[in-house]
């Protein structure tokens, strides 16, 4: 990095290092440092009641493992992931259609409409969720009123509330990212397709989804590592025994000041969620080339 | 036409999740009883006092606003320089470069909050400076939050800038400094307009990380509002919500006129 040849002719002592290091330093200090003391601290002991002893032992991840309470979580999490991430697709696709065809102020409006929530925080959201799916909620009124129920639905402090909430928390990521894709595709080859006889479904499945795959994976990805990492939906609409992996590392750090077994959950969780998205990008690409040949 | 009509019914599952919930909290803010019970028995103006006069609201919008903008401010200063040496200089370990700086982008919050506390505690340990829970490791959390949005946003306006006025500008005589004083600081001014709010609104709603990094008896508001709804949801949190969501809006719509939202997002 302390090598630099300018492009361009420029007598200036400034060098790329010199204008890179103040932001460079404050990442590396602020951030590699202590993710490095935290894989250590991963692969040390913890003693109830003596807090934490220095050692070199993988038994943190080995009891994170074997424990099916654990376990339990880590596949919890990423069931609920991989769910979201579908429904998120079927639902968010359509939508980021009707965006990304749409002009002038109807666009701006619909943008607005879905950057805002995104911006709102995820606690305020989890609120407008308490309020629909209580008891005496707007869930309940509605489908009572309407003769749909017989009788009020519990779905509060349920995996099902859990799932809504995480899915309107990563609508606007997945929505924006096909729409970046979807926008790039020319109309004439959608006409192209109509014109040659292909109705709007086989047009849509031969046509738009395979050139829009870029932005599907990118958005479902990242759908995936959202709800890997979500922390106030499911601490807000599950209720306190319905555990997800973000607030498990919380309560490790912060609740058991258990460290090492924190740690080890937090690098177990990253391992997990990296493992899984290129796993998903290799299937998707095997399946996405081998269609075209 | 009947298929344009299709689109738009198979289009409203994903607005109405989307939305549903903005519009739920902001209409429970006007209920004129505290119970979240519908229908609501009449509307009322009332909760909007009772949020402001709750002084952990308060405090918290206060702590929450003077973070993000202290943080805001580091951050861009920091990014500035970093993203011209990523758009304007080649370098062996740009790409590497380019990818530290982002990497606080994909690290969980709740991992980044775990790590900064646990080196908070040892550096306490070892230097007896006193930082668990302090201010500075608060603003430093937030900053590491901030750059990789200002490096991505400066970044797009820099590569939209032409290279060539810069040129023009040094071939005439103009310093590096006046150069990027007069030429460079103007001409990405959307990008710095954008990356500011965006950095300001990043950290000013961030919950997983500041978390682990508040002290005893601090709060910022989106502590301040996770705890309250841990107990309960009401009319009042909704208030709060709404001065939130409507600040939120102004500042989207601000940014709107500067950089398209589409592109930032």
């Amino acid at each position: 990095m302390t090598r630099t040849t300018f492009d361009r002719e420029n007598g200036s002592v400034l060098s790329a290092a010199t204008l890179a290091a103040p932001a460079t330093l404050l990442v590396a200090a602020g951030l590699v440092v202590p993710l490095a003391i935290l894989l250590r601290y991963s692969l040390n002991q913890f003693i109830p009641g003596q807090f934490m002893t220095e050692a070199l032992t993988l038994e943190n991840y080995v009891r994170f493992v074997a424990d099916p309470y654990f376990r339990g979580i880590l596949g919890q999490t990423i069931g609920i992931a991989a769910l979201v991430t579908a429904i998120c697709i079927v639902i968010g696709f359509p939508l980021a259609y009707v965006l990304a065809r749409a002009g002038g102020r109807f666009k701006s409006l619909l943008i607005l409409a879905i950057v805002l929530p995104l911006f709102v925080g995820n606690a305020v959201r989890a609120a407008g969720w308490m309020i629909a799916f209580g008891t005496n909620g707007v869930v309940n009124y509605v489908g009572l009123g309407l003769g749909i129920l017989n009788q009020p639905l519990e779905i509060m402090y349920t995996p099902t509330a859990v799932i809504i909430g995480i899915v309107a928390v990563n609508l606007p990521f997945v929505i924006l990212s096909f729409q970046t894709v979807l926008e790039g595709i020319s109309r004439s080859v959608e006409e192209a397709a109509f014109n040659l006889g292909a109705g709007p479904l086989a047009t849509t499945r031969r046509i738009i989804l395979p050139l829009a795959m870029p932005g599907i994976i990118s958005g479902a990805t990242l759908s995936f590592i959202l709800t890997m990492n979500a922390y106030a939906t499911p601490v807000l609409l599950g209720g306190p025994s319905f555990v997800m992996m973000g607030p498990l590392v919380y309560s490790q750090v912060m609740t058991q000041m258990n460290w090492p077994f924190g740690a080890a959950a937090s690098f177990i969780l990253m391992l997990a969620t990296l493992v899984l998205t290129t796993i998903g990008h290799l299937i998707v690409q095997r399946r996405y080339s081998s269609g075209r040949n | 036409m009947s298929g344009r009509v299709l689109l738009r019914a198979f289009a409203a599952p994903g607005l109405t999740i989307v939305l549903l919930p903005i519009v739920l909290v902001s209409w429970l803010a006007f209920f004129s009883q505290e119970i979240p019970s519908f229908p609501p028995e009449g509307h009322s103006l009332r909760w909007f006092s009772a949020a402001f006069s709750e002084r952990k609201f308060a405090s918290g919008f206060l702590l929450s606003a003077e973070i993000a903008a202290l943080s805001t401010a580091i951050g861009l200063a920091v990014s500035i320089p970093a993203a011209i040496a990523l758009q304007r200089f080649r370098f062996r370990g740009r790409g590497t470069l380019g990818s530290i700086l982002l990497f606080p982008l994909v690290i969980p919050g709740v991992v980044l909050g775990a790590a900064l506390y646990i080196f908070e505690v040892q550096a306490e340990k070892t230097t007896d400076l006193p930082l668990i829970g302090s201010y500075a490791g608060l603003v430093i959390g937030h900053v590491l939050i901030v750059i990789p949005w200002c490096i991505k946003l400066l970044g797009v306006s820099l590569s939209g800038l032409d290279r060539g006025i810069e040129e023009a500008a040094m071939n005439l005589g103009a310093k590096p400094w006046t150069t990027f004083r007069r030429i460079l600081l103007p001409g990405i001014r959307p990008g710095l307009v954008a990356a500011s709010l965006f950095g300001f609104v990043v950290s000013f709603g961030n919950l997983e990380m500041t978390l682990f990094l508040v002290g005893p008896g601090q709060s910022t508001l989106p502590i301040a509002i996770m705890q309250y709804l841990e107990w309960k949801v009401d009319p009042t949190i909704a208030a709060v919500s709404v001065v939130q969501i409507v600040l939120i809006g102004a500042a989207l719509l601000l940014t709107d006129r500067y950089v398209s939202l589409s592109r930032v997002v």
